[in-house]
């Protein structure tokens, strides 16, 4: 204010001092308090800021996916919406506590009706007001677009704060069925439970402690700069070495198989010979995993490592290597079988043929326990033993499978008794495991060589780098390379006519291996069951350079016991058309079949060769059938009538084909529509009918 | 004292002329920069913020055109015409403070705004203007040389009191501390007997356990108990201060960047737009950033002080230190709460604060300084 006398002039500008003095203080104080909190302070602010958006951390990364060897997906997780909420920022702004407390409540009321959840249970979470809880998990479409118009203004007058939804992975099996023992399943909770997504487990779900992500309020998942992909937190992908092709046709014959002969379960291993690597592993019953909690825990055990058994005489095989390679046993020696009947100690031991002089190759061809054991007792124990052992029995193999059972050789720690090496030499009083057999055979089939089997061919991380590669590894050489070249050779006698395992033999292409009829040990009694058997067939082709080891196991067959009968015509078909997928061209030279067993098989492709494979290039059709070889050739099949099946359940139908002494293949689930040939034709015994199945809806 | 008739313009020389020799560039010079600081930072507060909030910044720019042109009408008309309606002007204050109570919309617990149409208002934010003029008035017509006794305060009291009152029962203890502190700054610049002093300072001693016994609400005890105890209830009313001081606390020496700011960013400051904005820009430009507004703001309350002691008369004197005070008080209690020396009340930051009638009230008190600056010759 101007024109003042200078007196009142002077009190003014030291009043306008004070005042000024006043809020200089303020100010003062306010930038000392500033300079506190965002100078002296700061790196404490700074963590909890951060901890503000770090503690909130629950970052499920993305599962990896399980990928067969071609890159077909067979284990995926997919995004689902997960709900959850804070409830802190729920009540923000309401200070009174009855106020709070209506809030919740007809929030609670809200959400249940959105979420089709319990209102006084939603109610009972909301109550905790804990800044994360999970409201549902996994929540439909429908349910998540109604939890975002409750959040939404536009869509309604009042609000509700502090929900959120965000994506949750779900796994998802698009083959269904397929490997579904091998592969596992995942619980909610995102840990795998069972096979390789057990075994696997801490790769394929993805490390959180790398994670260094950061959560706005609402959840949304933010990135510090630096990591800004979110593959850099997921899961590891797993590359088996399963190829769906093949897993798909074990899968298919190991079904019907299994429904025909009503078998309590049955597991096929196939493996490549050269490389170790396991091309299809099956187990029936089997099971969907996206149906995980359908199914009881009996039918998702992979039997083909989890279950041990008997082996019966495919042990003669290693029982004729090892001796074969000690030097105890010339190809070309003769060994009295003693037409059947043999007195060991106070045991007798029968053949199931009077048998007299046999060289080994007819031991194994005719599979006589007689025989076997003579070259065993000649062997000695002790390099029995060690020859099983080296071939990779009594050990778990080291799959990455969960509940591998090692098998058992020696039974109470101590060497066999002279008896116990004898039941030894042919597989009895022993336990094994389908895989053991494959990779102990895929040895006879490759030159000697124990490989390690391998199930995960590599596991490459999100963005495609691989982490490991699983090389294929020889373990040891269990027998030298001509001492197996010996016995694959001996092998091929099995399949041929006059052998055990006849059914197993495929036109084209020459076959190795041994059949197995093994009785099974009753729970009750304690002795050798008569009902009770497990049929089982081991086997390579082609012979003379093997590409497929395949091995076919029957636990309690109630239809046929033969290990010949029920798993060679398993091996005959997986092998026919896994070789064909491969292709691998037969040779015309190794055509040693009867023209009947032809049209059968013709049949079999016939019915297979829906999809479009050539079934014309067979060479047999251009050949005139050989003459056969001796007259102890299989009896030839007889016609059958094909039964009218069209609209009977699954159950019955495959009983009945099974009845009618064919073999049923079949195609999808639900009621029969379909059925080819048609009812009434005339087909030789033995051939495949195709089923074909639909959902009745 | 007689007036010629209303005029817009004094003597032969036309407004233009006027406006153009005396214009005040510096108040208007500083008001522009801390306007449009105030915006851009409302556009960092907001820019992640969901629709309803996307669009404020916006809003705050139309706000700021209409409290210009406005602004721009109040320095144009001489400001002896206000001294002359300055009791009707206090009037309308009162009654619309009345109103509130009966056409008031609730929100969060209280009831402070007027709807018109699509618009609401908050009469207790004009009503800061009319207590300054009215005061200005009461003090121009009351020219005292010697001290002032208790006898002559009981006027401008009741003046101050009764909007006050009315403002506390909405209630809204921010403003009325603010309508307080002006009438305080006021009677810091008038002569006051000694002994006056000494029984008003004694008495606010006696008064203050009283108030807060039988005046003060719970919700309001509790943000005063809050600011003795910061940390002691963080999820609860001591939430927004707390989340304000790790806001700042993050932007350090420098800050993190304009829009870089990972706390307002990530959404975890409330009301970032209308209560604290300051810490977004605290979070945005660290401290030094501070310091630049601190001192914009120190500047502006200095420059309205010159303009007082440069008026041509007690009434331009008054009118410019109460828009100062008006101006310092509510800046220095935003920012003393947000950085956590003064308790949660509720009071806007000057031109950074988003709303229209926080906005337009600063922009007519800029226009009352500006007014004053230009006819101190």
């Amino acid at each position: 204010m101007k024109n003042l006398l200078p007196e009142r002039a002077k009190w003014i500008k030291i009043r306008m001092g004070l005042l000024c003095g006043i809020m200089a203080l303020g100010l003062g104080g306010f930038v000392t308090s500033a300079y506190r909190v965002q100078v002296e302070d700061n790196a404490e602010w700074r963590t909890t800021a951060e901890n503000q958006r770090q503690r909130r951390l629950h970052i499920e990364p993305k599962r990896g996916t399980i990928y067969d060897r071609n890159g077909t997906q067979l284990a995926v997780s997919v995004e689902v919406p997960s709900v959850s909420v804070d409830a802190v920022e729920m009540i923000r702004g309401v200070e009174k506590k009855e106020a709070q407390d209506a809030v919740l409540k007809d929030a609670a009321v809200r959400v249940a009706a959105a979420l089709h959840l319990d209102a006084t249970e939603v109610h009972g979470k909301l109550a905790q007001k804990r800044r994360f809880l999970w409201l549902k998990r996994r929540v439909s479409g429908d349910e998540a677009q109604a939890i975002r118009d409750l959040g939404d203004p536009k869509k309604t007058p009042v609000p509700v704060r502090g929900l959120a939804i965000e994506g949750e992975g779900k796994r998802y099996y698009p083959s269904r069925e397929l490997a579904g023992t091998v592969l596992g399943f995942v619980a909610p909770d995102g840990f795998g439970k069972d096979g390789l997504e057990l075994a696997m487990d801490e790769e394929l779900r993805g490390k959180v402690e790398e994670v260094k992500g950061l959560r706005d309020r609402n959840g949304r998942l933010i990135f510090s700069e630096g990591t800004t992909d979110e593959s850099a937190l997921a899961g590891h992908n797993v590359h088996l070495s399963i190829d769906e092709g093949i897993q798909h046709v074990v899968e298919r014959e190991l079904d019907a198989a299994g429904r025909t002969y009503e078998t309590k379960g049955a597991s096929l291993v196939v493996m490549d010979p050269n490389t170790g690597e396991i091309l299809a592993m099956a187990a029936s019953p089997g099971y969907n995993p996206n149906d995980y909690g359908e199914f009881e825990a009996d039918s998702r055990r992979d039997r083909a490592v989890t279950d041990r058994f008997e082996p019966g005489s495919v042990m003669k095989v290693f029982t004729v290597a090892a001796a074969l390679a000690a030097g105890t046993l010339k190809p070309t020696d003769q060994i009295f079988c003693e037409n059947g009947t043999y007195q060991l100690a106070n045991v007798t031991i029968h053949d199931t043929h009077n048998n007299g002089w046999l060289n080994p190759t007819q031991v194994l061809a005719k599979s006589s326990n007689i025989g076997a054991l003579k070259i065993a007792l000649a062997l000695g124990e002790p390099a029995l033993y060690s020859a099983f052992r080296r071939f990779g029995f009594g050990e778990p193999t080291g799959l990455p499978l969960p509940g591998e059972a090692a098998g058992v050789l020696r039974p109470k720690g101590r060497p066999w008794f002279e008896v116990e090496t004898a039941n030894a030499s042919f597989g009895q009083g022993i336990s094994v495991t389908t895989v053991q057999l494959a990779v102990a055979m895929s040895a006879i089939a490759n030159g000697g060589r124990l490989l390690e089997p391998v199930l995960v061919r590599k596991v490459t991380d999100a963005r495609g780098n691989v982490v490991r590669e699983n090389a294929p590894r020889v373990r040891r050489e269990v027998v030298p390379a001509h001492v197996a070249k010996t016995v694959a050779e001996m092998l091929t006698a099995v399949a041929e006519d006059g052998g055990t395992g006849v059914e197993a033999a495929l036109t084209g292409y020459r076959v190795a291996g041994k059949t197995a009829t093994a009785q099974k040990v009753d729970g009750k009694t304690g002795k050798y069951s008569e009902d009770k058997y497990t049929a089982s067939f081991v086997g390579f082709v082609p012979a003379d350079r093997p590409r497929l080891v395949i091995a076919v196991v029957f636990d309690e067959p109630m239809i046929g016991r033969y290990g010949g009968d029920l798993a060679g015509p398993v091996f005959r078909r997986v092998a026919q058309s896994s070789l064909r997928y491969l292709g691998v061209m037969p040779s015309a030279q190794n055509v040693k079949l009867s023209k009947v067993k032809e049209d059968a098989d013709a049949h079999a492709a016939g019915a297979l060769g829906d999809a479009g494979a050539p079934v014309a290039a067979k060479p047999k059709d251009t050949l005139a059938a050989p003459p056969t070889p001796g007259p102890v050739g299989p009896p030839l099949p007889a016609n059958v009538k094909v039964p009218e099946l069209i609209g009977l359940p699954a159950k019955e139908a495959v009983r009945a084909v099974g009845a009618a002494g064919l073999v049923p293949e079949i195609e999808g689930t639900g009621k029969l529509v379909k059925q080819n040939p048609s009812p009434g034709s005339q087909v030789p015994k033995g051939s495949s009918i195709r089923l074909v199945f639909e959902p009745s809806s | 004292m007689r007036l010629a008739p209303l005029r817009f313009a004094t003597g032969g020389r036309g407004l233009a002329a006027r406006a153009r020799d005396h214009f005040d560039w510096v108040l208007f010079l500083t008001g522009s920069i801390l306007a449009v600081i105030g915006v851009i930072n409302l556009y960092s507060a907001t820019s992640v913020s969901r629709a309803a909030l996307s669009e404020v910044y916006i809003q705050q720019v139309y706000w700021l055109v209409l409290g210009g042109i406005l602004g721009a009408v109040v320095a144009a008309v001489d400001y002896r015409h206000f001294e002359r309606f300055g009791y009707v002007l206090y009037g309308v204050g009162i009654i619309t403070l009345l109103l509130v109570f009966v056409l008031g919309k609730d929100i969060r617990g209280s009831s402070r705004w007027i709807s018109i149409g699509a618009f609401g208002f908050q009469p207790s934010e004009f009503m800061k203007l009319f207590l300054v003029i009215a005061l200005a008035k009461y003090l121009h017509d009351d020219p005292k040389s010697e001290g002032r006794t208790i006898k002559d305060l009981v006027v401008p009291s009741v003046i101050a009191g009764v909007p006050m009152t009315l403002i506390l029962l909405q209630p809204d203890l921010g403003t009325a501390l603010i309508l307080g502190l002006i009438f305080v700054s006021i009677c810091l610049l008038t002569r006051i007997e000694p002994r006056t002093l000494i029984g008003i300072v004694v008495s606010a001693a006696v008064a203050f356990p009283l108030v807060w016994s039988y005046v003060l609400k719970d919700y309001q005890k509790k943000r005063i108990t809050d600011f003795l105890n910061p940390e002691a209830n963080i999820l609860g009313s001591g939430w927004h201060a707390h989340h304000a001081r790790i806001a700042i606390g993050n932007g350090q020496w420098t800050g993190q960047g304009f829009m870089k700011g990972t706390q307002n960013q990530y959404l975890f400051l409330p009301d970032q737009h209308s209560d604290f904005p300051f810490a977004v820009f605290a979070e945005d430009w660290g401290f030094l950033g501070c310091l630049v507004l601190v001192g914009v703001y120190g500047f502006l309350v200095l420059w309205s002080l010159r303009i007082a002691q440069s008026a041509k008369d007690r009434f331009g004197a008054v009118l410019a230190v109460g828009v100062g005070a008006l101006l310092f008080w509510h800046a220095f209690f935003n920012l003393g709460m947000v950085v956590g020396i003064l308790p949660v009340v509720g009071v806007t930051l000057p031109l950074f604060s988003a709303g229209g009638s926080s906005v337009v009230t600063v922009m007519l008190g800029l226009g009352l300084l500006m007014n004053v600056s230009m006819r101190r010759y």
